[in-house]
C-alpha cells in the first residue's frame, strides 16, 4: 500500500536534501580552503613579537640584515655585536669607541627612530656638533638595507631588551 | 637682609681639625676649584635638615639657625641625598671610596676599597632609584653601584669638552626623560655644563627638547641663555619637586633655571661655591655664597641669613 505523500512527507524530504546539499557545500568549502590555505602559506614568515617603525618584520629582512651587518657593521662593532674592546673608554681621539649592538650595550634604550636616523645620518644628525668615527650610511645604503640591519640587530635582543625598546619606540612622539 | 658669616666655634679640637682640612685640601688638584674661601664645600636636603660638609659635617634642624657637629666620614667634597629615603646620605671622599648613611650622618658605613684608588669629585644618587648611586672619579670616569654602594662598575667615561677630558665636580639626577627610558644625569665640569642620559650612550649638550626636530626639520634652533663658559660649576641641584627647576653654583654666582638646564638666570652675584634645594620646594634653596651660607625661600629672588654653625 503505498504511503501518503502528503505536505509533511515532503517537508522532511526537502529538508534532508537540502541538509545533504549544506553538509557537500561545507565540505567542498573545507576541502578548497585546505587547499587554499596550503596554498597560500607564507613562504616569508613574520618574526614573531619583533615589529620595526611599527612594521612587522619578515625572517628575510633578518637574513638580509644579518649579510649587510657583517658587511658594514661588523668591523667596528663586532662580528657577534660585542663592540670595541674597552668601549666605556675614550679613544686618545677624544672620540668614544663603537658600543656593542648586543644587550650589553645601550642601542636598545634607543627608538627605531632615533636608530634609523643615526645609521642614515650618523650620531650627529641626533646630537648636533657630536664628533664620531661612524659615518652616516645615507649615502651607502638604502632605507630598506638601514631597516633590514636594524631589525637584525633587534632580532638578537633578550625579551627584556626587545620590550623595552618596544615601548621606547611606542613612546617616541618625535615623528 | 642679613647675612651671618658660618663660624667655627674656636675650641683646640675645631681649631686643630679645620687646620688640617686646610692643608690636607690645599694639596688637593681641585682644591682651587672648591670654594672661594679655600675649603671644600657642599650642601644638601635630608627633607627638612640641612647638611653641610665644610671642614667637617654639620647639620641644622631648624633651618639654619642652629648647627649641630656630625660624625664625618672623612674629607667630603659631595653629598647627596634622596627625598624618598630619608636619613639617606651618600658623600663623596677627597681621600678616596664613598661613605653612606642611612640615619642622617649620625653613623656611616665606610665600603673598603670597591672603588679604584682617587679623589671622588662628585655624586648623585638617581632620582628614581634610591639604591643607584653614581659617583665621578678624578681623572678617570663616571662609576656607578645599582646596590647602594656593595658594588661598582664604570658607566662612562669622562666628558669631552674644549677638546680634553673633563671631571665632573658636580653631579645632579634630573628626573627628566631622555626619550631613551630614562633621565638625565647633568655634569658641571671646570668649563661648563654636560649630559648624559642614564642609559650612557654620550655626553651632550644641553639643549631645548625640541632641538632634535629643528635640526631634522631644517628650522632656526630654539633661543637658549647657557652658563657662561670657561667657568667651573661646582655644585648643581635639581629640585625633586619640580626637576626642570635646577640651581648651579659658580665663581661668578649662584644660578637658576627654570627649563632643565636651557636657559639660566644670575640669581646672586656672589662667588657660589655650593647650592641645595629642598626636596618638596623647589624655591626653597640653601647656598654658600662668598663663603657664607644664605636660604632663600623664593628660587633665589631673596636671600636671608643663617644662625651661626
Amino acid at each position: 500500500m503505498p504511503m501518503n505523500k502528503g505536505p509533511k512527507d515532503r517537508s522532511a524530504k526537502c529538508t534532508v536534501r537540502r541538509s545533504v546539499h549544506l553538509a557537500a557545500l561545507v565540505s567542498a568549502l573545507a576541502t578548497t580552503g585546505v587547499v587554499v590555505l596550503a596554498q597560500s602559506e607564507p613562504v616569508d614568515p613574520r618574526v614573531e613579537g619583533l615589529t620595526f617603525l611599527g612594521e612587522p618584520v619578515l625572517a628575510s629582512q633578518v637574513m638580509a640584515g644579518q649579510q649587510l651587518y657583517a658587511d658594514n657593521c661588523a668591523s667596528c662593532h663586532g662580528a657577534s655585536l660585542e663592540g670595541q674592546p674597552d668601549w666605556r673608554r675614550r679613544l686618545d681621539t677624544g672620540r668614544m669607541p663603537a658600543p656593542p649592538h648586543d644587550d650589553s650595550g645601550h642601542t636598545w634604550h634607543h627608538s627605531d627612530r632615533m636608530l634609523f636616523q643615526i645609521t642614515k645620518g650618523g650620531v650627529g644628525a641626533v646630537v648636533p656638533g657630536y664628533e664620531s668615527d661612524m659615518p652616516a650610511f645615507g649615502e651607502d645604503l638604502t632605507d630598506a638595507e638601514i631597516a633590514a640591519i636594524l631589525v637584525y640587530i633587534k632580532s638578537t635582543w633578550p625579551e627584556r631588551q626587545r620590550e623595552f625598546q618596544a615601548e621606547v619606540s611606542a613612546n617616541d612622539t618625535g615623528g | 637682609m642679613k647675612s651671618i658669616e658660618i663660624e667655627f666655634r674656636p675650641n683646640r679640637r675645631k681649631v686643630l681639625t679645620a687646620a688640617l682640612s686646610i692643608g690636607v685640601a690645599s694639596m688637593l688638584p681641585g682644591f682651587a676649584l672648591a670654594a672661594s674661601d679655600g675649603v671644600p664645600a657642599a650642601l644638601a636636603f635630608d627633607g627638612d635638615t640641612i647638611l653641610l660638609a665644610r671642614g667637617g659635617l654639620f647639620v641644622s634642624d631648624n633651618g639654619g639657625r642652629t648647627w649641630t657637629a656630625a660624625e664625618t666620614p672623612g674629607k667630603v667634597l659631595s653629598l647627596a641625598t634622596h627625598r624618598d629615603r630619608p636619613g639617606l646620605v651618600v658623600a663623596g671622599l677627597a681621600e678616596g671610596g664613598v661613605s653612606i648613611s642611612e640615619d642622617g650622618g649620625a653613623s656611616w658605613r665606610i665600603f673598603e676599597a670597591r672603588l679604584p684608588d682617587g679623589e671622588i669629585t662628585a655624586v648623585a644618587i638617581a632620582s628614581r632609584n634610591p639604591d643607584m648611586i653614581y659617583a665621578s672619579l678624578r681623572g678617570d670616569g663616571l662609576w656607578k653601584s645599582e646596590d647602594a654602594g656593595a658594588t661598582w662598575s664604570l658607566a662612562m667615561d669622562r666628558p669631552w669638552l674644549d677638546d680634553a677630558e673633563r671631571d665632573p665636580l658636580a653631579l645632579a639626577s634630573v628626573e627628566l626623560e631622555t626619550g631613551m627610558g630614562g633621565i638625565w644625569i647633568y655634569a658641571g665640569t671646570e668649563v661648563g655644563l654636560t649630559r648624559v642620559p642614564d642609559c650612557f650612550c654620550r655626553w651632550q649638550d644641553v639643549q631645548p627638547g625640541n632641538a632634535m626636530d629643528a635640526l631634522v626639520a631644517g628650522e632656526a634652533p630654539p633661543s637658549e641663555a647657557p652658563l657662561p663658559g670657561g667657568e667651573p660649576i661646582l655644585s648643581l641641584a635639581s629640585a625633586p619637586s619640580a626637576p626642570e627647576v635646577m640651581y648651579a653654583a659658580l665663581p661668578s654666582g649662584l644660578w637658576a633655571s627654570q627649563d632643565g638646564g636651557v636657559i639660566w638666570q644670575k640669581r646672586a652675584s656672589k662667588a657660589a661655591t655650593a647650592v641645595a634645594v629642598h626636596p618638596r620646594d623647589e624655591t626653597y634653596i640653601a647656598a654658600l655664597l662668598g663663603g657664607i651660607l644664605k636660604i632663600s625661600r623664593d628660587g633665589g629672588a631673596t636671600w636671608i641669613e643663617t644662625g651661626e654653625q
